[in-house]
């Protein structure tokens, strides 16, 4: 890149718009593995924004669409869902030489590793009904009527599950470097004993989970971040990741760490209209935590290929992935057996 | 197992000697030093352990395959009797892994046999040995 990132920043975004920019402010902020994400502000004659930019990394956890990203984002902000508002998506990359997107950003929130402890206590049953509520709104939507349809396959009600458990295990089967027996046996059980077709089509976020949005501290949520994984599937699909363990703030009782499962589920089906089927349901459950083990294991490949360079790719192919491990394990046990 | 304590090391010390481009910022130098340390830590309580967790791991799997031996066809039998018999006599990291790796496929060609035959009984115990595989090799985040 010929200048800094900043002027090949200015010079990319006042040519879009057609004036003079001034980039100030400008720093990457952590999150997001899978891609490059830096908070600026763009001055211009006719006024300051507040803006995100995600840039495609040289080497990411997974390979991810940016233009499904930025039409997810798209297809929710302003429909009662809390996403940032999308800018511009570049795909060549131009002067930032690598594919990225701009949104606005959202200011004042809070965020949280999903490893700390009670981390949205005292608030944590009014997040945890927002955070299922949005969940269950983003189901309820039709995929096909929302800007997300020009870019996603549409599955048959009776393939999401294929569709996903295919994608994954080959992840797994491609990035492998070390024999993984537990979350192979997984995709076994998986494969032969399909759940019942999806009760409709929706959009899936695919990242949905704590420590990804931000919250008002009070209670709120104010922004759903991290859509690159977005699809069109099973609505459960979003609902088992969004409650799996690794993500529990190492709790017990509570789902992500704000409401008890029962409730969490009771939020979703009302706020959704769908039902839970209990028996669809445990196999989005063990889904969930193979399509994290696919990630992790994946990470850590990508990890020695990159050259040891990110240390985010180190705890998720090490730490996340021996977590998932436990996890998985202890679901096969519990009710998967012969 | 990947990363070895050694990548994970080598990443670290990667990581401490690589300037940040300028874009970069204070706070985003300062969340990737702290999840350098937290690393650091890791790999410190990891290379106490993982020789140890390698050997009783590979014991364990051994023992499976040994009780199973007998069951199953003659090809397979014979493999899983000849590597139920081995034993780690090279105790070095490296060799504990591979080691550690051709026992966990003949694991995994084991378990899709016993699916097959619907051997519920080899079934439970392959699932308990999951469990205490995955006990084994946990890593304790520092202050959980």
């Amino acid at each position: 890149m010929s200048g800094t990132f900043a002027e090949g920043l200015a010079s990319y975004l006042g040519r879009a718009w057609g004036e003079t920019v001034a980039i100030e402010n400008l720093a990457r902020i952590s999150g997001g593995a899978s891609r490059e994400t830096y908070r600026f502000d763009a001055v211009t004659p006719s006024g300051q924004q507040a803006l995100i930019l995600r840039r495609d990394p040289p080497g990411s956890l997974i390979e991810t669409d940016r233009r499904l990203e930025f039409l997810a984002l798209k297809s929710f902000h302003g429909r009662g869902v809390a996403a940032p508002e999308p800018l511009i998506l570049e795909l060549e990359g131009a002067e930032l030489e690598r594919p990225f997107f701009v949104m606005k950003r959202v200011d004042g929130g809070v965020t949280a590793s999903p490893f700390q402890p009670m981390a949205y206590e005292p608030h944590a049953a009014a997040l945890g009904e927002d955070f299922f509520a949005t969940l269950g709104r983003i189901a309820a939507a039709d995929p096909l009527s929302l800007p997300i349809a020009e870019a996603a396959d549409e599955p048959a009600l009776d393939a999401c599950w294929k569709r996903e458990l295919d994608y994954w295990s080959d992840v797994i089967e491609a990035d492998e470097q070390h024999p993984q027996p537990i979350v192979r046996a997984a995709i076994r059980r998986l494969r032969a004993n399909p759940p019942p077709p999806a009760q409709k089509l929706s959009v899936v976020h695919g990242d949905y989970r704590s420590g990804n949005f931000l919250h008002d501290g009070a209670g709120k949520m104010i922004a759903v971040l991290d859509w690159e994984m977005a699809h069109i599937g099973d609505p459960l699909e979003d609902l088992g990741w969004a409650m799996d363990p690794l993500w529990r703030h190492g709790e017990t009782e509570r789902v992500a760490g704000m409401v008890p499962k029962a409730e969490a589920i009771r939020i979703w089906e009302q706020a959704s209209g769908l039902k839970v089927d209990p028996a669809a349901f445990r196999w989005w459950e063990l889904f969930a935590s193979v399509k994290g083990q696919a990630i992790w294991i994946s990470s850590a490949k990508e990890y020695r290929e990159s050259g040891f360079a990110e240390p985010i790719l180190a705890f998720s192919g090490w730490v996340t992935a021996r977590r998932h491990d436990e996890i998985i394990a202890e679901q096969l046990q519990r009710s998967w057996a012969l | 197992m990947t990363p070895s304590v050694r990548d994970v090391l080598q990443g670290c010390a990667i990581a401490l000697g690589r300037p940040m481009p300028p874009e970069a910022g204070p706070d985003y130098a300062a969340s990737r030093m702290g999840m350098v340390s937290m690393l650091t830590m890791l790999a410190a309580g990891e290379a106490e352990q993982c020789a140890g967790a390698a050997i009783r791991e590979n014991a364990a799997i051994r023992a499976v395959l040994d009780g199973a031996a007998v069951k199953y066809d003659a090809r397979l039998a014979g493999r899983l009797a000849a590597a139920a018999a081995g034993e780690d006599t090279d105790l070095s990291v490296p060799a504990l892994d591979g080691a550690n790796a051709r026992l966990r496929g003949l694991l995994i060609e084991l378990h899709e046999a016993v699916e097959a035959a619907n051997d519920a009984a080899t079934d439970a115990q392959i699932l308990a040995l999951y469990g205490r595989m995955a006990q084994l090799r946990r890593l304790a985040l520092p202050g959980g």
